[in-house]
C-alpha cells in the first residue's frame, strides 16, 4: 500500500505534457492535489483524532461534445485503518451541447442555496466518519445514477434518477474519536426499480433573483431511530429556493416540505416492531451574505424544522461564518460555527489558511465543540487543533 | 471569493480602435469618453497571466481564460481560473449592465463545492483584486461621470503623442484622490497612468508597454501597475487574444459555468 502511495504521489508531482488540441480532438485535464491532515484533541487525554494523507487525483477526458470524468482518493489513515486504500468518487460520462447536458454513472448533486446546510440538497448523503471536521466537498457522497439538464438563458430544466440509492456514513465503531456510539442499522432498500429515486428541478436566473422549485421522491438518507434501529424509508420532498442580491449583500432563502418523514420513535408494535411513525416536515432557512469590503465578508443563516407529530415539533440550527483575507490574499482566516439554537450547542471551526507559495498552502485551525444536549452532545469533548499541508497542481 | 470578480472585465480594456481625432476642441471628458467607446468587436476571448512580484524580488501568479459579449450596450463575460491549482476550474459568471443604477448580475462557481453562487453585484470598487496592485475599479468599466475630467495639456510619451487628462473623483471615498493619464492619441489607450494618494502623494503607477493590432483592433498585451510606496508590482500578460469569435449565449449561462472549461 505505501509502494502505490508513494507512486501515486510522484505521479503527482512530476510534469507531464498536456494533450490538449483543437475542439474536435481528444482533450485532456488532470488537476489534484496531495494534502496531510493531522489532528489532535486539546483535552485529555490529548490523543490523535486525524493523521490522514491522501492524493486526489481528477481527470477530464473531451472530445467534442461528449467526454468522461473520474476523481478518486488515494488515502493513508493512520487512525482508521479501514479508510486506508483507493476511493472512487466521482465516475461519470457525459455528453454536453449547447442546451443538453447529460451525465450518468458515479456523481455528487447539489441543489438549493444553504451553505452547510441541507434543506432540498439531499440527493448526495453525507459522509460523517469524521463529523464535519473536514473539507466540505469530502463530506458529499455521490450517487450513481442519471442527470439530464436542459438550459436556455435565463433558466434551467434538471431531472435526475438514481436507481441504487446512497445514504450517510455513521461512525458506528467506538475506535473511531467521532463516533456515535454503538447503532445497530436497518437494512438498505433492497436494489429494486420500485425504489428508484427521481426528481427534478426547475431554476431561474434573473438579473435581479435567482430563484428554483425542486421535487424528489426519495429516502432518509441518515438513519432514523425507531425502535433502536436506524431505519430508512420512502419520503417525497418538495422545495423552493431562492437568491436576491441587495447591494453588498445576498439574502438567501430555502422551503423543504418532507411528506411522510420517518420520526424517531422508542416504541414497538404488538410484535416488538419498530412502529414507524412518519409525519410532514417543514423546513425553512433564511440567510444573509454581507461582501463587507476590504476583503471581509460575513454571512449568517437560520434554518428552522416544523415536524407535525410528535413532542419535540421545533428545533432550529443557525449558522454564521466571517472571514478576512490578508497580506495580498496569502492569508485567509475564517471563522463557521454552527449553533444548536433548540439545544444550546456549538461547533466553531477557526481557521487560517496560508499560501506559502502558489502551490502549497498550510492551515492551522482549532474546532471547538460545547453541548450539554443536542446533536453536539456526542462530540463535546472533541475539541481540536489541527494542522493541514495541502499541494495543489 | 469576491476576489475573482472583476479580472473578467479586463477584456475591455485591452482592445480598442484607432480613430483620428481633432485635438483641438476636446475637453478632458471629451477624450475619456472616446477612450471608452472604442470599439472592441461583439465577442471577445482571452488568457490572462498575472504576476504579482513582491518587493524582494519573488513572484506569484493567477492564470485565467475568459470570453465576453456584447448584447447591446450590455456585456456578459465568463470566465474560469486555469492557475494555481487551488483554484483550478473556479469559474465566474457576470452580466454588466450600462444602465446607471441597474445592479450587474455575478455567479460564482467553487468546484469543490460543486456549487454555484448567486454573489453581490456590488462589490467595493476600492478592494484590490486577487492581491495585485489593481483595484476592482481599475479593471472595471467605471462610467466616465464618476470623475471630473480635465485636459492639461498635449506632449510625447515614449515615442507616443498623447493627451494628458487629469481625472477627480467625484466620490471621495475612492481610493485615489486624482489620476493622471496619458492617452496616445493614435490608438485611445492610456499609455500610462499616475494614481495619487489621499495626501496626494504618488501612490501608483500603470505602464502600458505592448499595445498590438489584433483583427484589426488596438490590443494591450501586457502592462504593469506599481505601487511606488510599498515597492509591489503586477504584471499582466494577455495571450492568445481573440475578436468576434463564435460563441452562442448560451456560454454566458449557469449551466456553462458549472459544465466548465
Amino acid at each position: 500500500m505505501r509502494s502505490l502511495f508513494l507512486l501515486a504521489l510522484l505521479w503527482c508531482i512530476c510534469p507531464r505534457p498536456v494533450v490538449a488540441q483543437g475542439e474536435d480532438s481528444l482533450q485532456v485535464g488532470v488537476k489534484g492535489f496531495v494534502d496531510t491532515y493531522h489532528a489532535l484533541r486539546t483535552e485529555s487525554p490529548n490523543d490523535w483524532m486525524s493523521s490522514r494523507t491522501r492524493v486526489r487525483g481528477e481527470v477530464t477526458l473531451e472530445k467534442g461534445h461528449t467526454g468522461a470524468f473520474v476523481s478518486a482518493n488515494l488515502v493513508y489513515n493512520a487512525i482508521l485503518k479501514d479508510r486506508t486504500g483507493f476511493q472512487l468518487r466521482e465516475a461519470y460520462a457525459y455528453y454536453s451541447d449547447e442546451h443538453l447536458d447529460l451525465r450518468a454513472g458515479r456523481q455528487i448533486i447539489a441543489w438549493g442555496v444553504a451553505d452547510g446546510l441541507r434543506l432540498t440538497d439531499i440527493i448526495s448523503p453525507m459522509d460523517y466518519t469524521e463529523f464535519l471536521a473536514q473539507d466540505y466537498d469530502d463530506i458529499r457522497i455521490p450517487v450513481g445514477g442519471l442527470r439530464l439538464r436542459y438550459s436556455r438563458e435565463k433558466w434551467s430544466l434538471e431531472a435526475v434518477a438514481i436507481p441504487v440509492s446512497s445514504f450517510f456514513e455513521l461512525p458506528t465503531d467506538a475506535e473511531n474519536p467521532w463516533s456515535v456510539g454503538p447503532l445497530p442499522i436497518g437494512d438498505e432498500p433492497s436494489h429494486r426499480l420500485c425504489n428508484m429515486e427521481y426528481g427534478g428541478r426547475l431554476s431561474f436566473f434573473l438579473s435581479g433573483i435567482d430563484f428554483s422549485l425542486s421535487a424528489l421522491h426519495t429516502w432518509n438518507k441518515m438513519p432514523v431511530v425507531c425502535g433502536g434501529i436506524g431505519q430508512y424509508r420512502r419520503m417525497t420532498m418538495l422545495g423552493a429556493d431562492c437568491s436576491l442580491p441587495l447591494g453588498r449583500f445576498v439574502v438567501r432563502g430555502e422551503v423543504a416540505e418532507y411528506l411522510d418523514e420517518l420520526q424517531p420513535n422508542e416504541e414497538l408494535s404488538i410484535v416488538n416492531y419498530p412502529l414507524s411513525i412518519r409525519a410532514a416536515a417543514t423546513n425553512a432557512l433564511l440567510g444573509i451574505d454581507w461582501y463587507a469590503g476590504n476583503d471581509w465578508s460575513l454571512s449568517t443563516q437560520y434554518a428552522h424544522k416544523y415536524v407535525a407529530s410528535g413532542e419535540h415539533r421545533n428545533s432550529g440550527l443557525a449558522t454564521f461564518r466571517i472571514s478576512k483575507d490578508l497580506l495580498r490574499n496569502t492569508l485567509a482566516l475564517q471563522s463557521f460555527a454552527y449553533f444548536d439554537v433548540t439545544n444550546g450547542g456549538i461547533y466553531n471551526r477557526l481557521s487560517a489558511d496560508y499560501a506559502l507559495n502558489d502551490q502549497l498552502h498550510a492551515t492551522l485551525g482549532y474546532d471547538y465543540f460545547h453541548a450539554d444536549r443536542g446533536s453536539f452532545t456526542v462530540y463535546d469533548h472533541n475539541s481540536e487543533i489541527f494542522l493541514k499541508l495541502k499541494y495543489s497542481f | 471569493m469576491k476576489k475573482v470578480l472583476l479580472i473578467a472585465v479586463l477584456c475591455s480594456m485591452f482592445n480598442v480602435q484607432w480613430s483620428m481625432v481633432n485635438a483641438q476642441k476636446l475637453t478632458g471628458r471629451d477624450v475619456i469618453q472616446k477612450v471608452k467607446d472604442r470599439p472592441d468587436g461583439d465577442t471577445r476571448y482571452g488568457e490572462m497571466e498575472l504576476t504579482l512580484r513582491k518587493k524582494n524580488g519573488t513572484t506569484r501568479q493567477r492564470k485565467v481564460t475568459s470570453w465576453a459579449m456584447d448584447e447591446g450596450k450590455d456585456t456578459k463575460k465568463m470566465m474560469f481560473f486555469t492557475y494555481p491549482g487551488d483554484v483550478k476550474g473556479t469559474g465566474f459568471l457576470t452580466w454588466d449592465y450600462d444602465q446607471i443604477g441597474k445592479e450587474d448580475a455575478k455567479w460564482l462557481y467553487l468546484p469543490a463545492m460543486k456549487k454555484t453562487r448567486r454573489i453581490s453585484g456590488s462589490s467595493s470598487k476600492t478592494d484590490y483584486f486577487m492581491g495585485t496592485d489593481f483595484t476592482y475599479d481599475d479593471m472595471g468599466t467605471r462610467h466616465v461621470d464618476e470623475d471630473t475630467h480635465k485636459l492639461l495639456r498635449e506632449e510625447v510619451k515614449d515615442g507616443h503623442k498623447c493627451w494628458v487628462v487629469e481625472s477627480v473623483p467625484v466620490d471621495k471615498h475612492e481610493i485615489y484622490s486624482r489620476k493622471v493619464s496619458w492617452i496616445r492619441q493614435d490608438c485611445l489607450v492610456a499609455a500610462y497612468v499616475e494614481y495619487y494618494d489621499k495626501l496626494n502623494k504618488l501612490h501608483r503607477v500603470l505602464t502600458i508597454s505592448d499595445v498590438k493590432q489584433v483583427q484589426g483592433f488596438w490590443t494591450i498585451q501586457k502592462m504593469e501597475m506599481k505601487n511606488v510606496q510599498t515597492e509591489h508590482s503586477t504584471l499582466i500578460v494577455v495571450k492568445n487574444p481573440k475578436y468576434d469569435i463564435k460563441v452562442d449565449k448560451s456560454l454566458f449561462t449557469v449551466a456553462k459555468l458549472e459544465k466548465g472549461l
